[in-house]
């Protein structure tokens, strides 16, 4: 089960499992941002590439209007794959 | 283990839980199991994206042996795809220059321990192994 929603604190809050199958319900919310952003992937326990193309995709748009996804909590394993793909060098990425 | 899926995303749900019971019967450690799933995925939909219009469904062979994950996925009726050719990701390109796709495999490529591609009479077979080591 994937879930995606703002926090109390307006940060975008993920958990369950990001996979191919999740990511029509990803992009629908991630569309809907427009600002400066922090996703909070603490309960996040798997991302696969379709997951890191939606991340990527509303990366871009924000930068170009000035605004940036800022942070990302998340699990070892989940660093390894932002590791791996070199998303680490495009996301502020705080690993647990 | 051998069961067959639909060739549709929908099937990851189903394919998870597969695969996770018996990593799970044959204590695989975490540390393998997330790959093991990564991997899954990305070969699996690897094969439906490419093949969209083929209805044959995709054969999953998964096995421990020694804490070690054997899984293979057999896709019939399809043109070769070599999975194990060499991908290049531009890993430290800024933002503006990167696109979005490419990168499943390349976490394949990177994060299991072998990964083996077979194709004969129009049918491919790929196997990969990932272990505690």
């Amino acid at each position: 089960m994937f879930a995606i929603e703002f926090g109390e604190n307006g940060d975008i809050l993920c958990s369950g499992r990001l996979d191919a199958s999740q990511c029509a319900k990803a992009q629908g919310f991630m569309d809907s941002v427009s600002g400066p952003s922090v996703l909070d992937f603490d309960q996040l326990e798997y991302i696969s590439s379709a997951g890191l193309g939606i991340l990527l995709k509303t990366q871009k748009r924000l930068v170009e209007s000035g605004a940036a996804l800022r942070r990302i909590n998340v699990n070892h394993h989940i660093h390894d794959v932002f590791r791996y793909s070199g998303f680490h060098t495009i996301f502020e990425i705080e690993a647990q | 283990m051998q069961k067959k899926f639909a060739r549709s995303f929908d099937s990851l749900g189903a394919i998870y839980a597969f695969t996770e019971e018996i990593l799970a019967s044959g204590n695989v450690e975490d540390a393998v199991r997330f790959p093991v799933h990564l991997a899954m995925e990305e070969l699996f939909t690897n094969m439906v994206k490419y093949c969209p219009e083929n209805d044959n469904e995709i054969l999953l062979d998964v096995a421990v042996i020694d804490g070690c994950a054997s899984i293979a996925l057999t896709d019939y009726d399809v043109d070769p795809f070599d999975v194990t050719a060499p991908r290049v990701i531009e890993a430290e390109l800024p933002i503006e220059g990167r696109i979005p796709g490419g990168l499943g495999l390349r976490l394949v490529q990177q994060m299991v321990d072998k990964l083996e591609y077979n194709y004969h009479d129009r049918q491919s077979t790929v196997r990969f192994t990932k272990g505690s080591g």
